[in-house]
């Protein structure tokens, strides 16, 4: 169902530190914060509500929302959490904003690496019946993607190292897990983002240009079961990118989306999605890879920001990609763009899926 | 038929940066046995802990300002519960409103006989004048310190 009222980004900030400088998890938060209000040329007294989405384990703090508020300007405000994935921080903040009973929203997630092993806090997310005594962390659930990818598609494995040779070298990084080579994925860095929505009212109220204005939503979640399903597709965003794309009209989405910020914890992941996306099916990918078409400045446009490849801050990458994509429709990045597209996934294999897409156009 | 159970343990440790403000009060405990809030210019509250903002006004905090050691007593309580990694119950702590500060910090008391509540209650009263102490070895952290009835 289209959203009853138009609704832009109007400000955002992204901070990755280059290395670790020693700020607390709070003091990072207020100064994103104040750099997004800035951005937006508001204060905190223009946003009605704020939504934040963190993980427990890693920010080694339960009820993130409790830790949050003060830095990011909840206190005596309205601020609720989605826990389950950072774009959901973002859906919830859009959904307010289209009740008519908001006119803004800041939304905020963050992703620390003080736990001393990123692969045990996401272990936790495993029930304890089943599957808690495997040694079951993103990671892994990525490599089991990609060996149900290589039964499912000729050549996969050799399709992957070639389409994560063809977006350039970022570095040697050993993920541990096989299938996944050196140099296709990237460790942990603590990060942290945040935007700001408003409706078109307020917009126009405020006099305020380069808007990145929401086309369309979709949204979905697959069964947390990994053997209930099968891991070389991605039903869930099947249904996200029907959502989403119905909602923008978009019909012909390999020549729609002049940016694409896309999940890309390894190259199989990325394959999985640009197919069930439409933007390169299975049986264009080797000849998309041998165009150029994923590489820097290639014919996709893909990831311009360089994505979890290049830096790494795990629970918040899905809301970095809608402010990466919203930022090529304002103008506010390297990459301009008419029309782009965020995707973003979370969970083990991707468990969670969602689809984004700004236009300049309101 | 048997219903079983499963145990779990969650092994997972942090290494917490504490950032310059929080780094800047402990090492004055630890080095100096002082006790520092910071100031919001802009409400001119002096808060205790410090912390690099106010939450309430959104602006940086701009300067040092020492307090204590007196302080009243805000709230309090006794424990009777076993946490991991404290010593045996029962312990009492509560809020302090150190001298000079306009918010209360949290630390333990001592000193006052546990064995009957209701007595020891009486004794901690909110409103009741304490003096802070500092631990003879400290290592820059809240166990460094603790509140006693002053008198």
């Amino acid at each position: 169902m289209p959203l009853n009222r138009r609704i832009g980004v109007i400000g955002s900030a992204i901070s990755v530190p280059a290395e670790p400088n020693g700020q607390s998890l709070e003091e990072l938060l207020y100064e994103l914060v104040q750099s997004a209000l800035r951005d937006a040329h508001l204060t905190i007294d223009d946003i009605d509500g704020i939504i934040v989405a963190a993980n427990d384990q890693y920010d080694g703090r339960a009820i993130a929302v409790m830790a949050a508020s003060g830095s990011v300007g909840g206190v005596d405000r309205d601020i609720l959490s989605t826990p389950s994935a950072s774009d959901h921080a973002f859906v919830m903040g859009v959904l307010r904003v289209a009740t008519g009973q908001y006119r803004t929203q800041l939304i905020v997630s963050w992703s620390p690496t003080e736990v001393h092993s990123i692969a045990e806090a996401q272990r936790l997310a495993a029930d304890p019946y089943f599957h808690r005594r495997l040694p079951l962390d993103d990671m892994a659930s990525f490599s089991l993607q990609a060996s149900v990818l290589d039964s499912k598609v000729a050549g996969a494995e050799q399709i992957a190292a070639d389409f994560n040779a063809s977006r350039g070298s970022v570095g040697s990084h050993q993920a541990k897990r096989s299938l996944i080579s050196d140099g296709m994925s990237s460790p942990p860095v603590t990060g942290a983002v945040a935007l700001i929505v408003a409706d078109a009212d307020f917009i126009a109220e405020h006099g305020m240009k380069n808007i990145a204005w929401l086309k369309g939503m979709g949204w979905a979640t697959e069964t947390g079961f990994l053997g209930d399903r099968d891991l070389s597709t991605a039903p869930a965003l099947e249904a996200a990118r029907d959502q989403a794309y119905g909602e923008a009209g978009i019909t012909d989405p390999r020549h729609a989306f002049n940016a694409l910020e896309i999940a890309d914890p390894t190259p199989y992941q990325s394959l999985i999605v640009l197919d069930v996306l439409g933007i390169s099916k299975r049986a264009d990918w080797e000849k998309d890879i041998a165009a150029g078409a994923f590489a820097p400045g290639g014919k996709l446009n893909f990831n311009p920001s360089g994505g979890a490849r290049a830096a790494n801050p795990v629970f918040c990458t899905g809301l970095r990609s809608i402010v990466e994509a919203a930022n090529h429709v304002r103008g506010a990045a390297s990459s301009q763009a008419e029309f782009a597209l965020a995707h973003a996934a979370s969970g083990f294999a991707m468990q969670y899926h969602g689809v984004f897409i700004f236009g300049t156009q309101n | 038929m048997e219903l079983m159970t499963r145990n779990e343990a969650w092994n997972i440790t942090y290494r917490h940066a504490l950032g310059e403000t929080a780094s800047y009060f402990y090492t004055e405990i630890r080095d100096n046995k002082k006790i520092f809030g910071r100031r919001c210019a802009t409400s001119g509250r002096v808060l205790v802990p410090p912390r690099a903002f106010s939450d309430q006004t959104l602006k940086p905090t701009t300067d040092w300002v020492e307090v204590g050691p007196g302080g009243v007593i805000e709230a309090f309580t006794m424990v009777y519960e076993d946490f991991q990694g404290l010593p045996p119950p029962p312990y009492a702590f509560g809020y302090v409103m150190l001298d000079g500060a306009d918010t209360a910090l949290g630390g333990f008391f001592r000193g006052v006989d546990l064995s009957n509540s209701a007595e020891a209650a009486k004794k901690l009263a909110v409103g009741t004048r304490v003096t802070t102490k500092f631990a003879e070895k400290r290592i820059g952290d809240v166990l460094d310190f603790w509140f006693e009835i002053a008198g």
